[in-house]
Parts: structure tokens; C-alpha cells; sequence
């Protein structure tokens, strides 16, 4: 009888973005995301020439809707400009991306994603429950209402990726290679 | 009176604050960009548990704990976690008992609030009103409790009269690993909980536990110790499998027993257990549906005390309950929302019958059937409608109808006014229908169930206000006028058993009246690590005997509730790992009544607290102080000296996660 869950659901489907005061969930991972823009060194070459796009891509459904455009609109990573792309298809992802955002709609292709970046200079981050263990490099979680980072260091280690003490110090390391 | 002054003052300074904030710019992305990686870790979020954020846009007077609020609040059992909720009446009859309610009708029958525990209901068909002794989880594992005041019928059916609380467990995904819990202290004597999370399969997690408490003994007025230590243990599981994204999974069930002092010599006993399983699937992207069932049993044994013609003895009582559930919500167009349901549930009650006490016929088996439907339109981005019905087929009543309407506007950014009308019913329970007090074979019943008995039924009128004034700011208040029809009364029959005598008194439908109220609640992050909390509840209640009828009682029987209350909360991080909260309460004077006597419980002050203390992220020690002002107080029960107070009480508690 998860009538009221379902209900308010109904409700608030087309309502909910509009009234959040406070900082909603894809807002501030957003924002997380922009940071590990800062604080992971990618290899130079990874980056290539000075004015190309620094890309952050989403795979499948979109949770961020306008949020994560707002917030790295006119800022850059070492002169790079940011770019948002969208890949419905997993199988689309281009080797331009820097980041890639694994969301919930992937679940079961999660493992499938990670495998067909190999060790590409791509930061891998997920929400999926326990996607640290599957292999992702850095993985949103919820604990009493705050996100905390999951973050498999081998596997961002194993893409040639370096991840700044100031990411790692507040965030749980998971000890699982990469998948 | 001067609390209740108090109580309205401090109501005003919240609205007052709360416009005066009402421009405060939300945050925004170059600001949350500022922050260091560890305050965002730090900023409490709306809707992470991916659920969309629901109390702003509800057009119900809904509250909801959360986990955390729960365990800062040091509560051990899930009476103590509903204290929280400002929409609730609540009194502690003795160590193991209860009075809940919403919007009045506390009596120690208390019928008009439905119950559920992850979607399984947990009030009985004795009475409509709920065992609270047996119903418990270990409350780290909580997710939240939605505590809803006003009628909940269209959705959840008969019994949900006046309020709805629903007490939602974690999945098994969020309470991975090991958990322990232990502690004790002078009234909660030593308890413990082991919890072990583990994954089965990929995407497929599980968690088993068992918890177990003692309760000591409370007090009578003259400080001598009343008979009513307790004690429980329980054990249950609970698994979770995603197969997709679009198919969810959940089983889960629990066993428990325990047994409760009653008077020098008779002891209450309870036990039970229920399996649970559902499928949540989404079809499309505008449409899912869930199909869930259970069983559930439980057994209670009660001792009854000896009346005129009949010897004390026991009555135990049988229940157990089939039920299955199926919802489809769907998109239809740009501007309709659509929700409709079908339920059924059979419960087979055996009665084992006290000759001071018992039921006629002892063993009964009910059906009941529903259907619901239930549509939100969209008539301007900002103003929804929304209408909807249920249908139930009972074995007392027959059809029952519970429609509402609900209106919900949006004027501005983080405001919402929403209004309701809706009609509620309280089908028959076994006790207004079955009862017979003592036994006939006695040869004189004083009190019977009404053969004729029929549903009572309520309108209630609601306009309500929620705010999210800033990121720091929250508010909500909440009014209703209600009107109740064919309440219970009691009235001698017209064939009584020895003429000249009014007995049996029989159970009639014969009291109508309003009630009227509000309900507010404030939340308010003073600092980033001191939040505050206030709540405040008004209720006037005005029952009484229909124009030619008569009631033994006067009208006085069917409510014990306090006309106001309030409570104010603090939680404060002090740095060094250690946080404090407070929790005070005072509670206006209740009126209770034995039959046309009116008796009384005096207002009263207390004061929660708990300082906890994390020497690392995943252990906690804390100190928990209940009831600190008096060195015991009254909070339910008729005057006289048998009257159960609660005394002040002190434990220690060790959480430790793995």
C-alpha cells in the first residue's frame, strides 16, 4: 500500500523542481562534478589541443535537467571550456568525454559501460548503489540526507588518472580493481 | 493558561519570522560552487533519497520524521519516535501502553488513525485502534514515519478517519554491513539490536535482524511500583532486488513476542509474525503499478479483571490476515494524473473468550473489498484539482463511499496553500458489534455490542499553508473543521435483562458533533550546526447526544484529549564530535472520563534530552534523559489510585556500524 508514495508521485511530478528551496540533490552534484573537474589531473594529451572542450557526459536518462548547464556555463579546466553532451545509447560514447556520469536508468548496463571505456582518461561516476565496487571511479552516495563520494582509486589509477587528497580525505576509499 | 499563551505567542513569532525571511534569495549555483568539497558534503539536500520532495506540494496536513530526527531524538521505541510529529495526540498510559491519535478522540479505545508498517496495516479489527506494545523495529533501520492528520480514506480506506501514519523501513541497499546497538539505563533496563546487511547478487540485498528490551516498571501516584515491567524480542529480514530499472522487488517479514506485567498476578502477552512481498514495475515512461500481499498474525492475550457476575480471567484473541494490493498510476495528456486501485483482505479472528469479557460469535471471518480512483488535474501550471473515491464493500456495512477533493495552489515560488474536503467513514469493529461484557452465560451482560451498529462518519473541511521560506526556514500550518455523524453512544435496550435495571447497555450510533483546530510546525537552521523546531496544536472538540437520544455516558466518553500543546526542539552540533538535542513538551489538561464521570489529567511539562558523542564516524555513545522535569507525572487515566504515572528515567546507549 505504497499509495501515498504513489500518489504524491502524481502530484508532484511536474511540480517538484520548481519549489526546491534549498539545494536539491542534482544541483550539488552537479557542482561535485564541476569540482572533479578541478581536482582529478588528467594526462596532458588527455585534454588535447588548448581550446578543445572539456566534455562532461551523461549516459541515459538525464536526472540533471538544466543544473549542471548552469553551473559550469563560463567556467573552464586549464583554459579548457566546459561542454555538456547527451548519449541515450551507451554504445554512442565518443573518446571526446572527460567525464562520464553513469545515472540510475543504466543499472543493469553499468558493468557493460565501464568495460567498453577500458582504460581510456575518462573519470567514471555513478549514483548507482555500490557502483564504487562495480568499477566506477567515483560514486555518489546518500547517507542521512547528504551525498558522500565512494571512490575506487584503483580504477581511476589503472585510466592514468590522478585524484587530489583533497577529493580522497572526506570521501571512503573502496578497495575493488577496476571491473 | 499561560502556557497555552505561551504556546499562541511563540505561534505568532514563527509566522512573524517566517514573513518577514519570505525574501530571502535561495541558493544558487555560484554559490554552492564557492564551497569546499567537505561542505557540500555537509549541506543537508532535498530529495536524496530519490524520491521527489513531497511536503511542498501536498495538499494534506502531512508530516514527516526522518531517520536522523529519530535518533537524535533518543527515542528507544516507536512511541517515543512519535513524539516528533506536532499533528499527533500521544500519552503514555503505563510502561507498555499507549494512547495515539490525531485530532482528538484519545480515548483508551481510541479508533479513527489507521496504522502501517511498510505498507502492512497494524491496527486490529477488535477495536480499530492498534496493540502499540507490539508493534516495533529496530529504529536505526528506519527510513522515515509519515505521520498525515485528516482523513486518509480515499486512498487508504475505512479506519483512516482522522490521521494516517506510515512507518517505512530502509530498503535493504541502505543498512549494508554490520550494526550493533546496546545500552540500558533505569526504565529502559538493558536492550540490544544486531543487524547484518549483505548483498546476495548483484543488485539483490539483504538484512536480518534481532532486537531485544526490558522495560522496567512505572509508578502509581503514592510512588508505589505499578505492575507493568515489559519485555520484547523480535527478529526479522527484509530483501530488496532491482532486476532493472524499471522492476523492483521487496520481501520481507518479521517474527516477535514478548509479555507485559498487568496486575500483581496476570501478565499480557503478545506475539505475531507477517511476510510481505512486493513488485513495483514501470511500464512506461507515464505509467507503473505495484502489486504487493501479505500475511500477517498476531496473538494477544490479555488478562480481565473480575466484574459483578463473573470471575477475573483471560481473553486471548487470534488474528490473522490476508491481504493483497494493486495500484496503476498513469499519465493521461499533458494535464491528467491518474491513479486507481484494487484490494482485497480477509481476516479470520478467533476470540477465546473471559467470562468477564467476550465476543459473540467467537471466530469470524470478514472480507473486505475496495476499489479506488482517484485524478489530478492540471488547470493552470501553478493550481491543481484533485478528485477522487473509494469504494469498499464490508461485512457489517456493506458499500462504503469516501470521496475528497483537494485543491492545491502554488503562488509563488517555495509557497503552497492547499484546501480539502472529504468524507471518511469508521466501519464497525468487532467490539462495537460483537462485545459482550460479561459473558451472557452469567445471566446479566452489562454492556453489548449494537447489532445495528453503523458506520460513523466524518466530513472534514481543510485549508492549509506550507512554506519553504529559505534554505534555513521551513513552515507549516494546517486547519480543519470537522463533522462527525452516528459516533458511538451507549444506551440501555429496550429489552432488559432484569426489568427495572438499565442493562445491557448497547452500543448505539447516537452522538454527532465538530471538532475544529489547527496545527503548526516550524523548522528553523539557526547556524549551520544548531537546528530548531517548534510545534504547536489546537483542538476543540464539542460531541454531543442527538436530539431525543441519550447516551449513559453524556458524550463524554468518546474523547480524552488536550485541548493544546506544544513542543520545542533543539539539535546542536558542539564540535569535538559531540551534539546535544532537546526536546520540551507541554501538554494541555485532558479531560477523561469513567462512563458520565469526567476525571482529569493535569497539564504538565517535560523535557527530552541526549548528548551523543562520535570518538569516530562510526560509533556512537550517548546519554539519553527522559521525562527530566518531575520525578513522575500523569499523562492518561481516569483519576483514582490505580492511575499509572511515568517517571523520569536516564539510560546509556552504544551504536556501532561496521
Amino acid at each position: 500500500m505504497s499509495v501515498l508514495r504513489a500518489l504524491v508521485l502524481v502530484w508532484l511530478a511536474g511540480v517538484a523542481p520548481a519549489l526546491a528551496a534549498g539545494p536539491t540533490e542534482y544541483q550539488v552534484k552537479a557542482v561535485f562534478l564541476f569540482n572533479f573537474a578541478q581536482f582529478v589531473v588528467w594526462p596532458p594529451q588527455a585534454l588535447g589541443a588548448a581550446d578543445a572542450p572539456f566534455s562532461i557526459c551523461i549516459v541515459g536518462e538525464d536526472p540533471f535537467g538544466a543544473e549542471l548547464d548552469v553551473t559550469v556555463r563560463g567556467e573552464n579546466v586549464q583554459g579548457h571550456p566546459f561542454a555538456v553532451r547527451r548519449y541515450r545509447d551507451p554504445g554512442d560514447i565518443e573518446s571526446a568525454c572527460h567525464i562520464v556520469f553513469i545515472g540510475a536508468s543504466q543499472l543493469t548496463q553499468l558493468e557493460k559501460i565501464v568495460k567498453s571505456l577500458g582504460d581510456r582518461a575518462i573519470l567514471t561516476v555513478s549514483d548507482i548503489d555500490h557502483s564504487a565496487e562495480r568499477g566506477t571511479m567515483i560514486q555518489f552516495a546518500s547517507e542521512h540526507n547528504r551525498l558522500r563520494l565512494r571512490i575506487n582509486v584503483a580504477a581511476a589509477k589503472a585510466a592514468g588518472l590522478t585524484i587530489s587528497s583533497k577529493l580522497l580525505r572526506p570521501s571512503q576509499i573502496i578497495g575493488a580493481e577496476a571491473g | 493558561m499561560r502556557a497555552a499563551q505561551l504556546g499562541w505567542m511563540s505561534a505568532a513569532a514563527f509566522l512573524a519570522l517566517t514573513i518577514a525571511r519570505a525574501d530571502e534569495p535561495s541558493e544558487s549555483a555560484a554559490e554552492l560552487k564557492k564551497l569546499s568539497v567537505e561542505e557540500l558534503m555537509g549541506l543537508e539536500v532535498t530529495s536524496v533519497s530519490k524520491r521527489p520532495e513531497k511536503l511542498a506540494a501536498t495538499a494534506s496536513a502531512i508530516q514527516v520524521i526522518t531517520h536522523d530526527e529519530i535518533q537524535e531524538s533518543g527515542a528507544q521505541s516507536l512511541p517515543e519516535a512519535l513524539r516528533l510529529a506536532d499533528n499527533l495526540q500521544l500519552a503514555q498510559k503505563n510502561s507498555h501502553d499507549w494512547a495515539i491519535s490525531a485530532r482528538g478522540f484519545n480515548t483508551s479505545l481510541s479508533n479513527k488513525l489507521l496504522v502501517l508498517v511498510d505498507g502492512r496495516s497494524v491496527y486490529t479489527p477488535l477495536y480499530s485502534g492498534v496493540f502499540w506494545n507490539a508493534q516495533d523495529y529496530p529504529l536505526a533501520d528506519l527510513d522515515r514515519i509519515e505521520v498525515i492528520s485528516g482523513p486518509g480514506s480515499t486512498l487508504w480506506g475505512a479506519n483512516a478517519v482522522n490521521g494516517v501514519i506510515n512507518i517505512t523501513t530502509k530498503s535493504a541497499s541502505n543498512t549494508q554491513g554490520l550494526y550493533l546497538e546496546g545500552g540500558g539505563g533505569s526504565h529502559w533496563q538493558d536492550f540490544g539490536t544486531v543487524r547484518y546487511g549483505g548483498m546476495l547478487a548483484p543488485n539483490v540485498y539483504f538484512r536480518i535482524y534481532g532486537k531485544y528490551f526490558e522495560g522496567d516498571a512505572e509508578v502509581l501516584a503514592g510512588g508505589e511500583r505499578a505492575h507493568d515491567a515489559w519485555r520484547q524480542g523480535r527478529g526479522g529480514f527484509r530483501i530488496d532486488a532491482q532486476r532493472s530499472s524499471d522492476d523492483t522487488l521487496t520481501l520481507q517479514g518479521d517474527l516477535y513476542g514478548g509479555s507485559g506485567d498487568h496486575t500483581a498476578t496476570g501478565e499480557l502477552r503478545f506475539s505475531g509474525g507477517n511476510i510481505l512481498g512486493r513488485w513495483s514495475h514501470t511500464l512506461t515512461q507515464d505509467s507503473d503499478m505495484s502489486l504487493q500481499t501479505y500475511f500477517d498474525r498476531t496473538h494477544i492475550s490479555l488478562p480481565t479483571a473480575a466484574m459483578a457476575f463473573a470471575p477475573a480471567g483471560v481473553i486471548a484473541d487470534d488474528l490473522n490476515t490476508y491481504d493483497v494490493d494493486f495500484q496503476h498510476h498513469l499519465r493521461m495528456g499533458e494535464r491528467h494524473r491518474v491513479v486507481w486501485g484494487l484490494g482485497y483482505r480477509l481476516t479470520h479472528d478467533v476470540v477465546s473468550n473471559a467470562l468477564s469479557l467476550s465476543f459473540f460469535p467467537p471466530t469470524l471471518t470478514q472480507n473486505l473489498f475496495s476499489g479506488f480512483v482517484q485524478d489530478e488535474v492540471m488547470l493552470r501550471p501553478e493550481v491543481f484539482f484533485t478528485a477522487g473515491t473509494k469504494l469498499e464493500h464490508n461485512d457489517y456495512t456493506g458499500y462504503e463511499v469516501e470521496p475528497s477533493v483537494r485543491l492545491l495552489w502554488i503562488p509563488a515560488l517555495n509557497q503552497t496553500l492547499w484546501s480539502a474536503v472529504s468524507r471518511a467513514v469508521r466501519t464497525p469493529s468487532r467490539i462495537d458489534h460483537d462485545l459482550a461484557e460479561p459473558a451472557p452465560s452469567t445471566g446479566l451482560v452489562l454492556l453489548q455490542g449494537g447489532s445495528g451498529f453503523k458506520s460513523e462518519t466524518v466530513v472534514a473541511y481543510e485549508l492549509g499553508y506550507r512554506a519553504q521560506v529559505s534554505t534555513k526556514l521551513a513552515t507549516s500550518l494546517s486547519t480543519f473543521y470537522n463533522r462527525y455523524d452516528h459516533v458511538r453512544s451507549t444506551a440501555p435496550s429496550p429489552e432488559p435483562t432484569i426489568p427495572g435495571l438499565p442493562f445491557p447497555l448497547v452500543f448505539q450510533n447516537d452522538l454527532e458533533g465538530h471538532t475544529y483546530g489547527l496545527e503548526l510546525s516550524t523548522d528553523y537552521q539557526l547556524l549551520p550546526a544548531w537546528r530548531l523546531h517548534a510545534g504547536y496544536t489546537l483542538l476543540k472538540e464539542d460531541l454531543h447526544v442527538k436530539a431525543g437520544r441519550f447516551d449513559f455516558s453524556d458524550a463524554h466518553n468518546e474523547t480524552a484529549d488536550p485541548q493544546q500543546q506544544f513542543s520545542l526542539r533543539s539539535a546542536l552540533d558542539l564540535g569535538r564530535n559531540l551534539d546535544v538535542s532537546t526536546a520540551l513538551r507541554w501538554v494541555d489538561t485532558l479531560h477523561i472520563n469513567n462512563a458520565a464521570v469526567v476525571g482529569i489529567v493535569p497539564s504538565y511539562f517535560e523535557l527530552n534530552a541526549r548528548l551523543g558523542w562520535h570518538p569516530t564516524p562510526k560509533i556512537e555513545l550517548s546519554v539519553v534523559g527522559e521525562n527530566l522535569l518531575h520525578a513522575q507525572h500523569p499523562e492518561y487515566g481516569f483519576p483514582d489510585p490505580s492511575r499509572v504515572e511515568i517517571r523520569r528515567s536516564l539510560f546509556g546507549r552504544i551504536q556501532c556500524q561496521f
